[in-house]
């Protein structure tokens, strides 16, 4: 948080000025460590500008994740319910594929995710994840590279899982700590709640926007900044812990959250693992719980057994996990629920981070809110370009380059959308190629007519997006979501086009 | 139905947001009961929360939706100034004008990044290994205050302008914190 707008000059002070009026009853913090903390704020920031900057807007999307999946695949099928049978029935559907597979995953139908697939290796160890109808009758195939897209630029940035999670982990860490100075940079806080003025000094505006959106929306952004730093930074911890504690042994450390465990014993079964019985018999057993996935491991073998996600309404949680044997049996909990607290908080990190625990009021707060801190990392930048303009030291070369990167993202997310629906392009090469094409107009163009085109042509793509998706599933969408997300497709056209229309130079009285 | 309640209490952090508002618009004799009301309203529906969407869900979802019903009252409330006008001189603070040598500069990120991210993970550790309790909440517990830790020793370093005496504190705690923890070694 910028600090441009916390004293006001003698003159201005002295003027009859109603509504920043009343004692401040935040402490006075000394000019000095607010000019300090002003420094470490500006330099982190600037730092972390573009990164910080990629993970919030690509975050904010990620919300949706659930829906644009089911906006890829619109058809279905679409349940509100399986019966357990008719998971039995899939699981058994895949397994006759490639009966060595070493792990099955089952995803029953949820609110959020109205599908019944089954995912896991075919006989050449190709990954697939099959479709359901409600009796457990093969339906086709998932295909959802936009979706899986935009997911993995947040959580990884498409590099490898273990270095992209610690870029991601880092990058949240710095969001943290910018955070941090920029609450203590900014001692009137109180003082300058509602204060928004537009017009005039680019940094005073940019400031208030910045500074706004930074305090009301503080409590999401402590949160999610300290949850993704977890969970991106989750591998070095625990391979820190491991190297302490287990002699370097990650999967020691990580059985510690795996509950019950059962050993490895390659000999065949008497008989496959009994899918239907088990969820009826943890049915009887958590009647207020709904499952949600299975995770069978090695199907067919002795040690066959399978992890039972079962979601109680009401709970900050991603749901209790049931270790059940090849037999049936229930062996035990893992605790995200019901064991120490530890295991409780982990349970909730992931839902808390995605804004998956309130339905979709919670998911558009996460989506508006996300978007809010998206604005505030541009802003921040802003503040110190417009910060050297005023001192005389201008830096139009970085004002041109910020301004085509903030842009790129719209712009490269519809980009790559778009070719998605049509071609069987990578939609992460897209999204690159897009977003060098559109950083590469700092070479041409002005800031502001940088951002009017690139904003033109980012509500022009939203738009084409939702049309071409209409053309091409609109007969057959079985899944109502799909008109939602269409919907916002459009309205974000039509907001992106307005605030073109509404920033456009206004013509000068001669 | 569930999901719904977060927007069923949606008006009382609305009216909360507003009477917040009000107070910062018009100083006078309502104004403290207009602040206490205000709070109140937000306090009153996180408490809300709790029965309705759960006793850690309801909290959550209420903050977030309270931060997101604030935004608009914020940019209600937007005042337009005239573009073409200078505005007057502001003594706004300005960061501190340090020297710009580049040992610093490297020796400054070098605090920040790498050793920062070794002190909060000593402390993570002796928390992990020392503290009582069940190793699993030891562990999680451990985890969460390595992120939050390391920022804070980056926020801190980044802005203290005694870059050694930043040196010898993330120094001592990293050997103090990851001594303990490789001495017990065993959770």
């Amino acid at each position: 948080m910028d600090g441009s707008t916390t004293a006001a000059s003698a003159k201005r002070a002295k003027a009859p000025k109603a509504k920043t009026g009343g004692k401040p009853i935040w402490p006075k913090i000394p000019a000095d460590f607010v000019r300090a903390m002003l420094a470490g704020h500006s330099a982190l920031g600037l730092a972390f500008a573009a990164l910080i900057y990629l993970v919030c807007f690509s975050g904010s999307i990620a919300v949706f994740t659930y829906e644009f999946n089911r906006w890829e695949q619109p058809a279905g099928p679409v349940l509100y319910d399986a019966a357990p049978q008719a998971a039995d029935a899939a699981f058994r559907a895949v397994l006759a594929k490639n009966p060595k597979a070493h792990d099955l995953f089952i995803r029953l139908p949820e609110p959020a995710s109205p599908r019944l697939s089954v995912h896991g290796e075919d006989a050449k160890g190709g990954e697939h994840t099959y479709l359901f109808d409600a009796s457990g009758r093969l339906a086709g195939e998932q295909n959802l590279p936009w979706s899986e897209f935009q997911a993995e630029l947040h959580t990884v940035l498409h590099l490898p899982r273990a270095w992209g999670g610690f870029v991601v982990g880092l990058t949240g860490v710095a969001l943290l700590s910018s955070l941090i100075s920029g609450v203590l940079s900014h001692p009137r806080v109180f003082k300058d709640a509602f204060a928004f003025r537009w017009g005039g000094s680019k940094r005073l505006q940019e400031a208030d926007l910045h500074n706004r959106i930074s305090i009301w929306g503080l409590p999401f952004h402590l949160v999610v900044s300290l949850t993704g730093a977890f969970l991106g930074l989750t591998t070095i911890i625990v391979g820190v812990l491991a190297l302490a504690t287990f002699k370097g042994d990650t999967s020691k450390a990580y059985a510690l959250f795996r509950g019950p465990t059962v050993a490895d014993d390659p000999r065949p079964a008497a008989r496959l693992i009994d899918i239907a019985g088990a969820l009826e018999s943890l049915k009887r057993q958590y009647p207020h719980a709904r499952a949600s996935y299975i995770l069978v491991q090695h199907p067919g073998d002795a040690g066959q057994h399978a992890s039972v996600n079962l979601v109680t309404e009401g709970r900050l949680s991603r749901g209790e996990t049931v270790v059940v044997d090849g037999a049936g049996k229930r062996l035990g909990e893992v605790g995200y629920e019901s064991g120490s607290v530890g295991v409780r908080v982990l349970g909730a990190v992931a839902p808390l981070h995605f804004g998956w625990f309130g339905g979709w009021p919670v998911k558009v707060a996460y989506f508006l809110l996300g978007l809010g801190l998206t604005t505030v990392t541009s802003s921040g930048v802003a503040i110190w370009l417009a910060r050297r303009r005023d001192k005389g030291r201008p830096a139009p070369r970085w004002e041109r380059v910020w301004i085509a990167f903030v842009w790129s993202q719209p712009v490269a997310y519809a980009a790559s959308a778009l070719v998605a629906l049509v071609a069987p392009a990578p939609p992460v090469a897209v999204w690159g190629l897009v977003t060098l094409a559109a950083s590469a107009t700092t070479i041409a163009w002005t800031p502001a007519v940088i951002s009017a085109r690139l904003r033109l042509l980012s509500a022009t793509l939203f738009a084409g997006v939702a049309l071409v998706h209409i053309g091409l599933h609109g007969g057959r969408f079985a899944d109502p979501v799909a008109w939602a997300v269409n919907l916002g497709f459009l309205a974000a056209a039509l907001l992106i086009m307005g605030s073109v229309y509404l920033s456009r130079p206004k013509p000068t009285a001669s | 139905m569930s999901p719904l309640w977060s927007l069923a209490l949606a008006p009382l952090p609305l009216t909360g947001v507003s009477l917040l508002k009000r107070a910062w618009n018009e100083p006078g004799p309502e104004r403290p009961w207009r602040i206490l009301g205000g709070w109140g309203l937000l306090a009153a529906a996180i408490a809300a929360s709790v029965p309705l969407l759960g006793a850690v869900r309801g909290p959550a979802a209420m903050l977030t939706v309270a931060s997101a019903v604030a935004l608009p009252f914020v940019g209600a409330g937007v005042e337009r100034r005239d573009a073409r006008k200078k505005a007057a001189r502001e003594l706004a603070p300005e960061p501190s004008d340090r020297r710009r040598v580049v040992w610093r500069g490297w020796l400054r990120g070098f605090l920040a990044g790498p050793l920062a991210g070794v002190a909060a993970l000593g402390c993570g550790l002796a928390v992990a290994i020392c503290a009582p309790g069940q190793i699993q909440s030891r562990m999680v517990i451990g985890g969460l205050i390595v992120p939050f830790l390391w920022a804070g020793g980056m926020a801190w370093t980044l802005s203290d302008n005694r870059i050694l005496r930043a040196f010898a504190v993330l120094a001592g705690v990293s050997v103090a914190t990851l001594g303990a923890a490789f001495l017990k070694g065993a959770l």
